[in-house]
Order: structure tokens, then C-alpha cells, then sequence
């Protein structure tokens, strides 16, 4: 997989350069929605609430995260309202970028990962 | 004067009432949470620049214990220093911290200063932190669930004075849990993972854990260590006298006594060569074999490591192999061009 070079927080989105040169564009609420984490993953389960959770991030305010790096291998978001805690590994914002389903169509389980 | 809410949160222990807000001074909680919320600011910033204050970071990890983990840790902490260079050394083990012992500094306290904790030196040179000099004596146990044993560890990553090193090398635990998977998460530019094996199946069935988790966590692999490789004895006999041993195993050793009578044998006590075969199967470095060497046990009870004792030794010398193959992989190791956040 290609090396993540650079990332730009725009209004509502980001941007992504890769090393191979490939750009991706992924709007924050993309990102929000596709949160790893063990509180977020479980409400893409079900299409009900995985449109709830989507209607519940579409409804906070716009805003441009903090973006951290974890170790060699993932990214963390902070904003300021609404749930921070998922760590996107590279291949997840990749992915993403591609239109992909970043679970992989797998239904998340408590300590299954 | 006009007073700004956030100037008398600092400066002021009375509570005003700022016109259309029935109560604007931060309560306890919020105060406490704002204090936190600094900390953890102070202890990032401070951990970024530790990532330019100490040039290479190394981790030493096992997937089994008792392979030896913390002796070599310590040993190649001593062997950097032996040339000359700036070293620390950082006990990840919070539950069985015993490198302080191995460098000689049972019963260290450790010195804060201005909010900053300040390594003991041991042997060397060598700074030191360790979980032990926060015990209040050696019988007393660390009984942490996870979370607590994280906040600690990045307090040992984010809080401590090193100051500026040219090898900082960390010793954890056996196994691929909280500890490596935080510090790995939360130290900036990592050089890379040193893997300390035993020869048997066993040690090596971990190890390909160890060698997994680091590709996951793309933190480079500098190489797998063999330790406990072979013990070698030395006898006497007549001149140029051919001598059979019965080794493990049954295994029949031959030698052959010198001129002056003098012979030796390694015996493989646990095995050999599987060391060189992890690396071969998952194409990583091998770094070389270190010897089955009793004067290891004595020297970590006596606080006087090997190296120490016996610079000219053949197991010093065996380490400072291992070190010069690390310092090649160090300075091959890819380093990342970084990620520019905009």
C-alpha cells in the first residue's frame, strides 16, 4: 500500500497524497461515520443504526479536527464534539478513499479484533 | 482593569458574576479537567521533543519470557556506552522491573526536579528508569490493570529529563500487550524492534508473534537475537588428544585438545540455530548469537553486569557483535520522509 504524504483539513473535508501519487478526498463525515472504535463500529452493524449514527454526525457542528499520528501506522481525529477515540490505521484512510467498505463487509464484535 | 473570565480562573480565588452569566468561574471539576488537559499538553509537547533529543530508539521485545530479555537490553545498553556513546535505558516491565538490580542501583530513588523526573545513572553511564525505584521495597507488587500501567508508561515516556542520548533502548515485558502496543504508539520515530529468542521451538512459536505484531504496528524489525545459544566448556588433557563428549540430547561432541593440552566444547543446550532460522522466514536481520554464560546469573544478582566485569570477554565481545550489526541496521533502516498535516 502507498505511503501517506500529506494530509490538508479543508472546511469539510480532507485531502490525502500518497506517495504512488494517488489524491483522495474524504468529507469529515465519512470519517466519522467509519470510526473504529469499539463504541462507534458496533452501530454499523444494522443499517438502522448505522443511519442513525450517520444522522447523529451529520448533525454536529462543522469543524476541522486535530489530526495525530499513532506510532508508524495510524492517524487519531479530535474534535471538539463528538466521539474521538477511534485510531484509523493507513489502509482504513485508504480505503476510504476508495470508496471501499473499510470493515471490509465484516460486522464488528466486542474483542473479536 | 477588565477582567477576562480565563485571566480570573488563574489569577483570582474569588468568584465574580460576569453580567448575563449566572456563574462564569470554573468549578473544581472543571479546573481539575483543565489542569489535566495542560498536563497532557505539556507531556506531548515534551514527547515530540524528545523524538529529536534522543536519535535512536530501539525496542527490546520477546514473545516468551525468561529468554533473557532484560539482560540483553542491559547488556546492549552497556555496550553502546562501552564506545563512547550517550545511552539510556528504559525498563517498560512494570510488574517485574529488575534492570536496576542487573546496573547495580537497588534501592535508587529516583530525583524530580521542576515537574521532571531525573534518570539514576547507572554502570557506564547508562541512565536509567525503572518501575523499582518507584517500589517501596522489592516484596512489594505492582497490581495494575491496564489503563493505570498506560498512564505510567507515558509518564516514563513524557515526564522524564533524558536529555540528549544517542541510543535510548527499551526493555518490556514478554509478549505483544499494553505495553510495546504504547509505546510504540506513542514514541515518535522509533529506529526499530530487536527480537530476543531462544533457540527451542517454544521461545521461537512466541517470537513469530513478536515479528507479527511489529509489521502490523510498521515499526521496523533491526533483527532477531539468539541468546542462551551455547555453553562452552574448556578442559585439559594430553597434547593434541582427541576428546568425545556425550552432550544433550545424547549428541556426541568432538574436540581436540592443543598443543599445550587445552580443549573446548559448546554444547547446545537449548538447541541451536533457530535464532537464524525466524530471521530466515520472516527475511529480517539476524543479529547474532549470545552465549549461555553462568557469569550472566551471577553478574545480574551482584549488580554487576558481564560486560562490566569482563569487558574482554567472550560474551562482551559476543555483544559487541550484536551491537555493530545493530548500528548497521540502524543506519539502513528506512527513515520516513513524515507525514506534512496541513
Amino acid at each position: 500500500m502507498p505511503q501517506l504524504t500529506r494530509l490538508e483539513r479543508r472546511d469539510t473535508d480532507m485531502v490525502l497524497d500518497w506517495d504512488d501519487g494517488t489524491n483522495h478526498t474524504i468529507p469529515y463525515d465519512d470519517i466519522r461515520h467509519a470510526c473504529p472504535c469499539a463504541s462507534c463500529s458496533p452501530q454499523r452493524n444494522e443499517d438502522e443504526t448505522s443511519m442513525m449514527l450517520r444522522h447523529t454526525i451529520e448533525n454536529l457542528p462543522r469543524e476541522k479536527p486535530t489530526v495525530r499520528t499513532i506510532g508508524n501506522y495510524a492517524l487519531s481525529f479530535e474534535w471538539v464534539q463528538g466521539c474521538s477515540s477511534g485510531i484509523y490505521r493507513f489502509e482504513r484512510l485508504w480505503k476510504l478513499g476508495e470508496k471501499q467498505d473499510p470493515d471490509g463487509g465484516k460486522t464488528y464484535v466486542h474483542g473479536a479484533w | 482593569m477588565t477582567l477576562s473570565p480565563s485571566r480570573l480562573m488563574a489569577d483570582s480565588p474569588v468568584k465574580v458574576n460576569f453580567p448575563g452569566q449566572a456563574d462564569s468561574a470554573p468549578s473544581v471539576e472543571d479546573q481539575k479537567r483543565m489542569e489535566q488537559s495542560y498536563n497532557q499538553m505539556k507531556r506531548k509537547m515534551s514527547i515530540a521533543q524528545m523524538g529529536k533529543a534522543i536519535k535512536h530508539k530501539i525496542m527490546v521485545l520477546s514473545g516468551k519470557g525468561g529468554v533473557g530479555k532484560s539482560t540483553v537490553a542491559t547488556g546492549l545498553a552497556l555496550s553502546l556506552a562501552q564506545e563512547g556513546l550517550k545511552v539510556g535505558l528504559l525498563d517498560i516491565d512494570i510488574t517485574g522491573p529488575n534492570v536496576p538490580k542487573m546496573m547495580g542501583l537497588d534501592g535508587h530513588r529516583l530525583d524530580v526536579m521542576d515537574g521532571r523526573i531525573h534518570p539514576a545513572k547507572g554502570h557506564l553511564g547508562v541512565k536509567v528508569i525503572s518501575m523499582a525505584f518507584l517500589l517501596e521495597d522489592e516484596d512489594t507488587p505492582v497490581i495494575w490493570r491496564g489503563p493505570i500501567k498506560l498512564g505510567a508508561i507515558q509518564q516514563f515516556i513524557g515526564d522524564v529529563e533524558w536529555g540528549n542520548l544517542d541510543y535510548l533502548i527499551i526493555d518490556f515485558p514478554p509478549g505483544t500487550s499494553d505495553e510495546p502496543l504504547t509505546v510504540a504508539q506513542s514514541l515518535p520515530d522509533i529506529s526499530g524492534m530487536v527480537i530476543v529468542t531462544t533457540p527451542q521451538d517454544v521461545a521461537l512459536l512466541d517470537s513469530r508473534k513478536s515479528l507479527t505484531f511489529a509489521k502490523s504496528l510498521k515499526v521496523d524489525v533491526l533483527g532477531v537475537i539468539e541468546n542462551m545459544s551455547g555453553y562452552t566448556i574448556h578442559g585439559k588433557s594430553m597434547p593434541n588428544e582427541d576428546i568425545e563428549l556425550f552432550g544433550p540430547g545424547g549428541k556426541t561432541i568432538n574436540a581436540t585438545a592443543d598443543d599445550s593440552g587445552l580443549w573446548s566444547a559448546t554444547l547446545d543446550i537449548f538447541k541451536a540455530g533457530g535464532g537464524k532460522k525466524i530471521s530466515d522466514d520472516f527475511n529480517v536481520p539476524f543479529l547474532g548469537a549470545l552465549p549461555f554464560d553462568p557469569g550472566f546469573v551471577r553478574g545480574g544478582d551482584d549488580g554487576v553486569h558481564r560486560i562490566v566485569s569482563e569487558p574482554e570477554g567472550a560474551s562482551a565481545l559476543a555483544f559487541a557483535d550484536v551491537v555493530s550489526a545493530i548500528k548497521d541496521q540502524v543506519e539502513k533502516s528506512s527513515s520516513s520522509p513524515g507525514l506534512e498535516i496541513i
